[in-house]
């Protein structure tokens, strides 16, 4: 693809940038290789994954950190034309241990912390409750912002069915610890046991029995005590997610969307767009990964129109080439034959694009798409291909 | 080699399809439902995400299921499960009174509840599974569903929902909740009736995925899992005295004028994908296999997905072929 001066812009001025899009289309590889040319361009990027391909992982050396970044060596980097003003580290988000530290940080007393870390509730759930991974990535990319060791950070969000989850399940979490229901299963009266009900109004009332009768009263009394343990850390948990949130929408950050080429996921990656866009959110472009391009100029030929004659002077030149016991003239057909079921392919991929594509122009943003490797991407020279890719050094792989 | 252990994928119950999003998951499911309702049987093809995809892959014209569900041919319904229907329909089955239980859904500090409230979505949507597994038609009496085909959520590793019943019952001492957590627990445990199908994409990080799902269904939930669907597999390119052809035509002169066909460059290119990516396929089917000790049934790859029914029509009968340990 071509170098586009919006994307130069967003790798030269931001100061987080946030992929989104479904699972399965290459996100952590497109996170990385953007952290990766921002290094190149001579920042200090960081890149914060949550689930990587393993070998990517181990490549970058993430594999074993836990939840602090791990920086690339600098011999790595110098092979692969990193500047002395540039660097590059990698984390993985251990979710658990993120909330953990939370937990640690805001618990007002050693008591507290204990009280949750002890919860049979707060065990089973930590992983589990809605919006704890977001969550916790939210918290880890604000604590690295504080930090100041980076230029640039560049977020790899779990994977969502929509859009915003990773922007408004933090704010669901905080409404849930805010609401009514929860300020009365912390409520006193509700310890001193079933009598207690009495005291709440009358649809409260129902609600707690119908819980009560399908989960049974033990159930409800663990609850009760994971929120009071949690209700007062709740303060510290909604400032920061505040100021994470106006972090992520401000003009520091830019989101980049990251879709694949096939037909169901550029129409995930279409609505993807509408939700954004009605959030406010700033979007600066869309890459497409893994798409299937033709290796000549202009677009691919449609309906096979390979002449014989040129299948036959392709037949001679690949005798002269191969001796004259090389079955040329199979060769020659199956040649033509992939050159058609290649070109299916690369017409394929287009069509499905297109729409997102005329969206994602309408809206003035940049608009890329990276090629399908012929191997899959595991180490750093290879993401620095796809650097390449992204920054328009190279127009084949 | 055949493994002949396995019993064909339409003799089971429950078949609970499995994957990544991308891998083609959802595709599967609806060629499996095909199959079955093809072989005679009563098919009900059961979505649970929040996009419904299913009834249209089989028939362009089709209506939206929803909960109530809709019929597509003969034999195969589909569903639907959107979590809050189904935690009504089990309210108003639990408490018997329809007026509470709308009062209790409208009420806006119980909806916060279940806004935030972990793994009950995952449960009440296996509850309902539960119960239309359980449903019963006509006399005598006769089971309504001989199959029942579960396209699983594509978040996590797939395979988490399935182990919120286990979960809940060792959380919550007892009630309902344990009482029917443990049946909906027994059903997914009961290798009989229930199937895990994991579908994967012969390449690196798929490979790996399927191997850990694998493990975690097999030793840690102790759900049956007997194959590995391995799609979107590209088959060989070329013939094979000729199997190397895109590097005879690399050796050509690359810019030499073909006339209509791309130049030798280009040609190679095309070759090249072809061939790098049907090996590259070929190295992780067999690596599933060794890593999950699992035979595998290949789907090939269609250039443009799938685009009409008839594609999930050849896919159906691919899909039931034996499963096969590779050479």
């Amino acid at each position: 693809m071509k170098s586009d001066a919006r994307l130069d812009a967003m790798l030269a001025e931001r100061e987080v940038i946030v992929c989104v899009g479904c699972g399965g289309a290459g996100k952590t590889t497109v996170a990385a290789s953007l952290a990766f040319e921002a290094a190149r361009r001579g920042r200090k990027a960081l890149v914060l994954t949550i689930d990587p391909a393993r070998r990517l992982a181990d490549a970058m050396g993430v594999e074993s950190l836990g939840n602090r970044p791990h920086a690339i060596p600098r011999e790595m980097l110098d092979e692969l034309g990193v500047p002395e003003a540039g660097a590059l580290s990698a984390m993985m988000l251990d979710m658990k241990r993120t909330f953990d530290d939370l937990v640690e940080r805001f618990a007002e007393s050693e008591e507290v912390r204990d009280r949750v870390f002890a919860n049979s509730i707060y065990q089973h759930v930590s992983n589990a409750l809605a919006g704890s991974v977001e969550y916790s990535a939210m918290e880890k990319v604000f604590e690295m912002h504080q930090s100041a060791a980076f230029d640039l950070i560049v977020v790899d969000t779990p994977p969502a069915q929509h859009a915003l989850d990773f922007l408004e399940a933090p704010q669901r979490l905080l409404e849930f610890l805010d609401s009514r229901i929860v300020k009365m299963l912390i409520h006193p009266a509700f310890k001193a046991g079933r009598f207690g009900f009495r005291l709440f109004h009358r649809a409260t009332q129902r609600v707690l029995h119908v819980l009560e009768r399908i989960t049974g009263i033990g159930f409800l009394e663990d609850l009760s005590e994971f929120l009071i343990a949690f209700d007062a850390m709740s303060v510290g948990f909604r400032d920061r997610a505040l100021r994470v949130r106006a972090l992520l929408l401000g003009p520091r950050s830019s989101f980049v969307l990251v879709s694949g080429p096939g037909r169901i996921s550029a129409g995930h990656a279409t609505d993807f767009l509408d939700h954004l866009a009605g959030f406010g959110v700033p979007l600066a472009g869309v890459l497409v990964n893994r798409m299937r391009l033709w290796p000549s100029p202009g677009p691919p030929p449609a309906d096979a129109p390979w002449q014989a004659a040129d299948v036959e002077a392709l037949r001679d030149a690949l005798r002269a080439g191969e001796g004259a016991d090389y079955p040329a003239e199979l060769a020659a057909e199956a040649a033509a034959k992939a050159a058609t079921r290649y070109a299916e392919w690369v017409r394929a991929d287009a069509r499905s694009a297109q729409p997102l594509r005329e969206r994602v122009e309408a809206q003035g943003c940049f608009w890329g798409c990276i090629p399908e490797f012929e191997r899959d991407v595991h180490d750093l020279s290879s993401l620095a291909c796809v650097a390449d890719q992204i920054a328009g050094k190279e127009e084949e792989p | 080699m055949a493994a002949n252990s396995q019993r064909s994928l339409l003799e089971h119950r429950l078949v609970i399809v499995t994957g990544k999003g991308g891998t083609g998951k959802t595709t599967v499911s609806a060629a499996l439902a095909l199959a079955g309702a093809r072989a005679g049987l009563r098919v009900l093809v059961a979505e649970v995400g929040p996009d419904e995809q299913i009834p249209r892959l089989l028939d362009p014209q089709a209506p939206q299921a929803g909960y109530a569900g809709c019929s597509l041919l003969p034999g195969l319904r589909a569903i639907r499960i959107d979590p809050f229907e189904a935690l009504s329909e089990y309210l108003t089955l639990q408490l018997g009174v329809r007026a509470v239980v709308d009062a209790v859904l409208r009420n806006k500090a119980f909806r916060q509840l279940m806004t935030a409230a972990p793994g009950w979505r995952e449960l009440i949507t296996l509850g309902k599974i539960w119960h239309v597994a359980q449903l019963e038609t006509g006399d005598p009496p006769r089971r309504e569903f001989d199959l029942i085909v579960v396209d699983a959520p594509a978040t996590g590793h797939g395979v988490a929902f399935l182990d919120v019943p286990r979960v809940v019952v060792s959380a919550v001492r007892a009630g309902p909740l344990h009482l029917h957590s443990e049946r909906v627990e027994q059903l997914l445990e009961d290798p009989e009736q229930t199937l895990v199908l994991p579908v994967a994409l012969a390449e690196e990080l798929p490979a790996r995925e399927i191997a850990e799902l694998t493990d975690r269904v097999r030793n840690e939930m102790g759900i049956s899992i007997d194959r590995v669907i391995v799609n979107a597999v590209v088959g060989a390119p070329f013939p094979a005295e000729i199997s190397d052809l895109d590097e005879a035509l690399g050796r050509l002169d690359g810019n030499l004028d073909l006339g209509t066909l791309p130049s030798p460059r280009a040609l190679t290119r095309c070759a090249r994908y072809l061939r790098s990516r049907h090996e590259l396929n070929r190295h992780f089917a067999s690596e599933i296999q060794h890593t999950t000790g699992l035979p595998i049934v290949e789907l090939p790859r269609l250039a443009e997905g799938i685009r009409s029914p008839n594609q999930i029509s050849s896919l159906a009968s691919a899909l039931l072929a034996d499963p096969v340990f590779l050479e």
